[in-house]
Order: C-alpha cells, then sequence, then structure tokens
C-alpha cells in the first residue's frame, strides 16, 4: 500500500495529465466520462464508505448540479463557470436538508428511502416541472467552457476542467481524512452507540457527509453537462445510484478501490464493446463475490492516517 | 453543589413489565472511587446507561454538579465531563489504537465542521496538540508499542486498556468504568488496580461496576449494593462485607453467576 501511493499516485497524476495528448476524439470523451464518474464514486465514497450510509441516490445530487448549470445557461445566460457556486450550493443545501430527516433510519430504510428521492427527482424533471427543465428531452445547446474572455471550445479543455474537479475532489478528501470532521465519520460508521458515548453528535456529521457529497456530485454534474452540452434526465435514473453505490462497496471506500471500479464498470465497456452488453452481468457476479471474498472491498479503507511520532517501532502493521 | 457531585435520587428505568432500576438513589462525592455491586441481572449496567444519557430513566433525577443530567442525549453528557466505558467493549475496531484514543479527544478540540474540508493554520495547530494528548494517554497506559496497530486485532486485555485510554483523552471529571476487570488475568487485574488509583491521583472521580468480590474491597472507596435494581445496602467494603443482607443476596448466590 505505501509503495503504491508512493509511486504509484505521481505516475497516475503524471499519466492522467497528459492523456488528452494521446488519445483521439472518441477515447477523450471515454477518459472526460472516467474522470466525472471517478468524482461523482468518490462523493458517494464520503457518505457510503467514510460514513456507512446506505445512500442509494447518488445520481439525484449529480442531476441537480448539472440541471442547475443548464438551466443557469439556457434561461439566464449565466457562463458555465460562473455556475460553478450554484452547481455545488443546491445540492448541497438540497442533500442537508434531505438528509436530515432520515439520517437517522436504519440501513435499509436509508436505502428504500434515498432511492425514492432519486425516483422522485427524475419524475419531476421529465414533467418539465416549473417549465425550466426541459421534461423527457432534457435542454441542450449550452454554451461551451469559455474563461476570463477564452472560448475552451475543443474537448480537451473539458478534459482538463474534470481532471481539475477530480484533483479538487482528491484534495478535499484529504483534508477530510486529516480533521475531526472525518474522523468523526469513521467512528460512527465503526460504532455508533461508542461514538455517541464518546462525545460525538452523530447526526450533524452524518447530515454534513450528505451535504458535501452532494455538493461534490453537484460540481461532477457541472462538467457532465459541459462535456455533452446537454442534459437530459435518464442520465440521473436510479439505476445510476446502483453503479455508484455498487462501486464503492466493490472497490473498496480508497481512491484505488474507487478508481477501479469506476474503470471496469464505464471504461472497460468501451474497451472491450462486446463486453458492453455483458457488464451489468459481470458486474453483478462481482458484486456476489467481493462481498463473499473481501466483504470491506477490493481495496478497502485504510482510515486516517496518525503522524509519525506516534509510531515507535513495536508491531506496527500497515 | 458545584462540587463535583453525581447525585441519583429514585431513579427508576422500566422495560415493558421489568423494572431494571427500582427508585434508586446514591450519591458519588468528589474523588471517590465509587463502587455499584450486585449479582447478575441486578440493573448496574441499566443504571450506568441511564447516567451516560443512552437510556432516559422514567422517574427520578440524575443530577450532576448542580444540574439535572437526566434526558440529555450522551454527546451532551459527555461535554459534561462523564466518560464511561462498556461491559463488552466497543472499540472502533478496524482503526489504529492512536485514532481511537483522538476520538476522544472530539470534544476538546476546537476545529469546526468546515475545517473537515478547508484546514487552516489554527485547525492543523488544534489537531497536532490534540495528537500530543493521544500520546499522553499512550504513555500514561503504556500502550505506545501498539500506536498504529488496529485495535481489533489486539488481545482481549489491551483492548480493554485501550477503551480507558479513550475515555481518559476526554479529560472527564467522572469515569464510568463497566466490569473493567471483566476477562482480565490476575496479573492485568493487579495493573488494572493500579491504573485506577494513579486515574485518582488525577482528581478524577471514578465510579465502576464489579463483579470480582476481592477487587471491589480493595479498591473502593464506598460502595452501592442493588438487587433486582434495587439498593439493599451501602456503605465502605468493611461495612458491606458484614452486611446480612448483601452476603444473602450477593455472596450466597455467588457460586450460580460465574461467567
Ligand atoms: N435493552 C433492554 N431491554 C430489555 N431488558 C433489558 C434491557 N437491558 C437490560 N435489560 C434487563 O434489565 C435487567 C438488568 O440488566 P443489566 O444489564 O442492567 O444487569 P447487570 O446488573 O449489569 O448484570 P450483569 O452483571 O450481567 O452485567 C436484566 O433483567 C436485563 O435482562
Ligand atoms: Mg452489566
Amino acid at each position: 500500500m505505501k509503495e503504491l501511493q508512493k509511486f504509484g499516485y505521481p505516475i497516475f497524476f503524471a499519466v492522467m495529465a497528459v492523456l488528452p495528448h494521446l488519445l483521439d476524439d472518441r477515447w477523450q470523451a471515454v477518459a472526460i466520462t472516467f474522470l466525472i464518474f471517478a468524482v461523482v464514486a468518490l462523493s458517494q465514497d464520503i457518505i457510503l464508505g467514510k460514513c456507512g450510509m446506505f445512500n442509494m441516490g447518488q445520481a439525484l445530487f449529480f442531476g441537480m448540479g448539472a440541471y442547475t448549470t443548464a438551466i443557469l445557461n439556457n434561461e439566464f445566460g449565466w457562463s458555465i463557470i460562473a455556475t460553478i457556486p450554484l452547481a455545488i450550493l443546491i445540492p448541497a443545501i438540497i442533500g442537508a436538508l434531505l438528509a436530515g430527516p432520515i439520517v437517522h433510519l436504519r440501513g435499509d430504510y436509508l436505502l428504500v428511502v434515498t432511492i425514492g428521492f432519486n425516483i422522485v427527482f427524475v419524475q419531476v424533471l421529465q414533467n418539465n416541472l416549473g417549465g425550466v427543465t426541459g421534461g423527457p428531452n432534457g435542454i441542450f445547446g449550452l454554451d461551451s467552457l469559455s474563461f476570463l474572455g477564452f472560448d475552451l471550445t475543443s474537448q480537451v479543455a473539458v478534459y482538463y476542467f474534470a481532471f481539475i474537479v477530480l484533483l479538487l475532489t482528491l484534495w478535499l478528501m484529504r483534508n477530510l481524512a486529516n480533521s475531526k470532521t472525518g474522523r468523526a465519520m469513521h467512528y460512527l460508521r465503526e460504532d455508533q452507540l461508542a461514538a455517541e458515548s464518546i462525545g460525538i453528535n452523530t447526526r450533524i456529521y452524518k447530515i454534513f457527509a450528505f451535504s458535501i457529497g452532494a455538493g461534490i456530485a453537484g460540481l461532477a454534474g457541472t462538467v457532465f453537462a459541459t462535456q455533452y452540452s446537454a442534459v437530459s434526465p435518464e442520465a440521473f435514473e436510479f439505476i445510476q445510484s446502483v453503479l455508484f453505490f455498487s462501486i464503492v462497496l466493490i472497490g473498496g471506500s480508497s481512491f484505488p478501490g474507487v478508481l477501479l471500479g469506476v474503470f471496469v464498470m464505464f471504461v472497460l465497456p468501451e474497451i472491450f464493446r462486446e463486453f458492453a452488453t455483458w457488464r451489468y452481468l459481470i458486474f453483478g457476479f462481482a458484486m456476489i463475490a467481493a462481498m463473499i471474498l473481501r466483504p470491506r472491498g477490493i481495496v478497502p479503507a485504510t482510515f486516517g492516517k496518525i503522524p509519525k511520532f506516534l509510531i515507535k517501532g513495536g508491531s506496527h502493521v500497515e | 453543589m458545584s462540587n463535583n457531585q453525581l447525585i441519583l435520587t429514585d431513579v427508576t428505568k422500566r422495560f415493558g413489565g421489568l423494572t431494571a432500576v427500582d427508585a434508586l438513589s446514591f450519591n458519588v462525592e468528589s474523588g471517590q472511587i465509587y463502587g455499584i455491586i450486585g449479582p447478575n441481572g441486578a440493573g448496574k449496567t441499566t443504571v450506568f446507561n441511564c447516567i451516560t444519557g443512552i437510556y432516559k430513566s422514567e422517574e427520578g433525577s440524575i443530577n450532576w454538579r448542580g444540574e439535572e443530567i437526566r434526558g440529555m442525549t450522551p454527546y451532551q453528557i459527555v461535554d459534561r465531563g462523564i466518560v464511561r466505558t462498556f461491559q463488552t467493549i466497543r472499540l472502533f475496531s478496524q482503526m489504529s489504537v492512536a485514532e481511537n484514543i483522538m476520538s476522544g479527544r472530539h470534544i476538546r478540540s476546537s476545529q469546526k465542521l468546515w475545517h473537515g474540508v478547508f484546514h487552516t493554520s489554527a485547525s492543523k495547530r488544534d489537531e497536532l496538540e490534540n495528537w500530543h494528548k493521544v500520546e499522553e494517554q499512550l504513555d500514561f497506559f503504556n500502550l505506545g508499542e501498539f500506536a498504529a496497530t488496529p485495535v481489533g486485532s489486539l488481545p482481549y486485555g489491551i483492548q480493554r486498556r485501550v477503551e480507558m485510554a479513550r475515555a481518559m483523552a476526554v479529560d472527564p471529571t467522572l469515569l464510568i468504568l463497566d466490569e473493567p476487570a471483566a476477562g482480565l488475568n490476575d496479573k492485568e487485574t493487579l495493573g488494572l488496580l493500579e491504573t485506577i488509583f494513579r486515574i485518582r491521583d488525577k482528581e478524577v472521580t471514578v465510579l465502576l461496576i464489579e463483579h470480582d468480590m476481592d477487587m471491589v474491597m480493595e479498591v473502593t472507596d464506598y460502595l452501592t449494593v442493588i438487587n433486582f435494581g434495587k439498593k439493599i445496602a451501602e456503605g465502605t467494603p468493611a461495612e458491606i462485607q458484614k452486611d446480612p443482607a448483601v452476603i444473602e443476596a450477593y455472596l450466597g448466590s455467588e457460586d450460580d453467576d460465574d461467567e
């Protein structure tokens, strides 16, 4: 694990940084999808992996960010970049509001409620509520990226936009792991009663996890809307949430685990076209196998780091 | 009133038809090592659960430093300086010993929610200070060599120590221990006795449940004996040993409640 972190990450980031220049159009699009879905899966990891809350509605927040960007751009003429703050804030606030009444629910009940939220959301989009969502067809013809007066129309620009969002997400998750807030999430996931008995108001941290998870997914939504210059309801169906959920569960609550899951689920089907129709079947079997053989995921969570000065020889394991 | 006194008055806790704690009253004075003993199922753990906010007693009053704490949530009670350990160890088993102890620093840390997203120099300083507090507990409980070890993989006796270290990391005023010697061998029990005395030396009041009679007699200043949720005696260890009601109810039944 240590080795992987030392060499694996720099290599990974270096490859990702030059990748679009090595790929043709079609593969660039695949790479962008990989980045976007990696961000959504990581946001799901905060809720499901770190906090252990069975949220089966992450596509809702993803979609909310995408639609926020699309509506602000299409209806109000905001530039894509200018929509970012609201595309984060609106899902984050709605996430907190939705989470408030439900976070005390046990895993299976929470799962059903969040599925319900997701279904309601898609219905609202399809029925063109308020006349701004564009109904079943969605919204199309969004502007391309522009920043400080530069038009960034190329796909490569979208790629780097997505890459920056991924880096930002990773930075945020690292901050979380080394903070009181992030540890509180781990504690309550491991043993809620023990966490409360040591002084943690678990409810606050659960709602907060939902909120930042939703905010990050919302930002990924902006990138998604930018990539296709369009949004439509079917991209945010409940089945998408199932995918994000399973990616975290199978991959494990860790960066490599989540990336592996996204890769298998969204990139492999592109490489092996014939695999595409089989992917749900294979993923289904992977889920079964992973839960039996590696119940904590292929690359399990390693939890927060402890400072070096506390490690004094002895039986320290990593 | 403000000296750290815990006063239970007529505390009653029912589970359906069963009255697990029945109009129980006792006072724990500042600086004491106070024992609660009684046969299996007497209601000892339930009393602790009422004090620490895991259950809310139906009746009675639980007064801590002049404030009514009955009905408060567990974290509100921790915030007032009362911390507990569990009869069946409850640690964050996949996390390291140091991280487990760090959980005790949660309410003492000055970090805000949003510091989970953005660090500031103040939050970094706070983080480091609290890790140093963890180091103090690692030293106090002689757990330094296990700092990075996942706690679930450690032997039972060490896990018990980690659980106490986690509680002590809160800097409690009142430490509540539910059968701290359960499952320990003789050597570990001796170590525990010594630790409890060292904790008292830090001016922490200790309230403990214990099955091991010899240990209770040795360690406590004062005790209450309960049976079927009711108090049947209280006094110093010497007084309790002579009390006929205690011998009848508790010592007499010792043979058939071996755990
Ligand atoms: N959550 C609960 N629901 C129903 N009954 C309970 C509950 N918790 C405890 N009881 C009952 O209350 C009584 C007192 O239990 P308690 O655990 O307080 O006993 P104890 O004195 O700690 O016993 P031990 O020495 O075995 O730990 C028992 O009869 C127990 O079955
Ligand atoms: Mg008990």
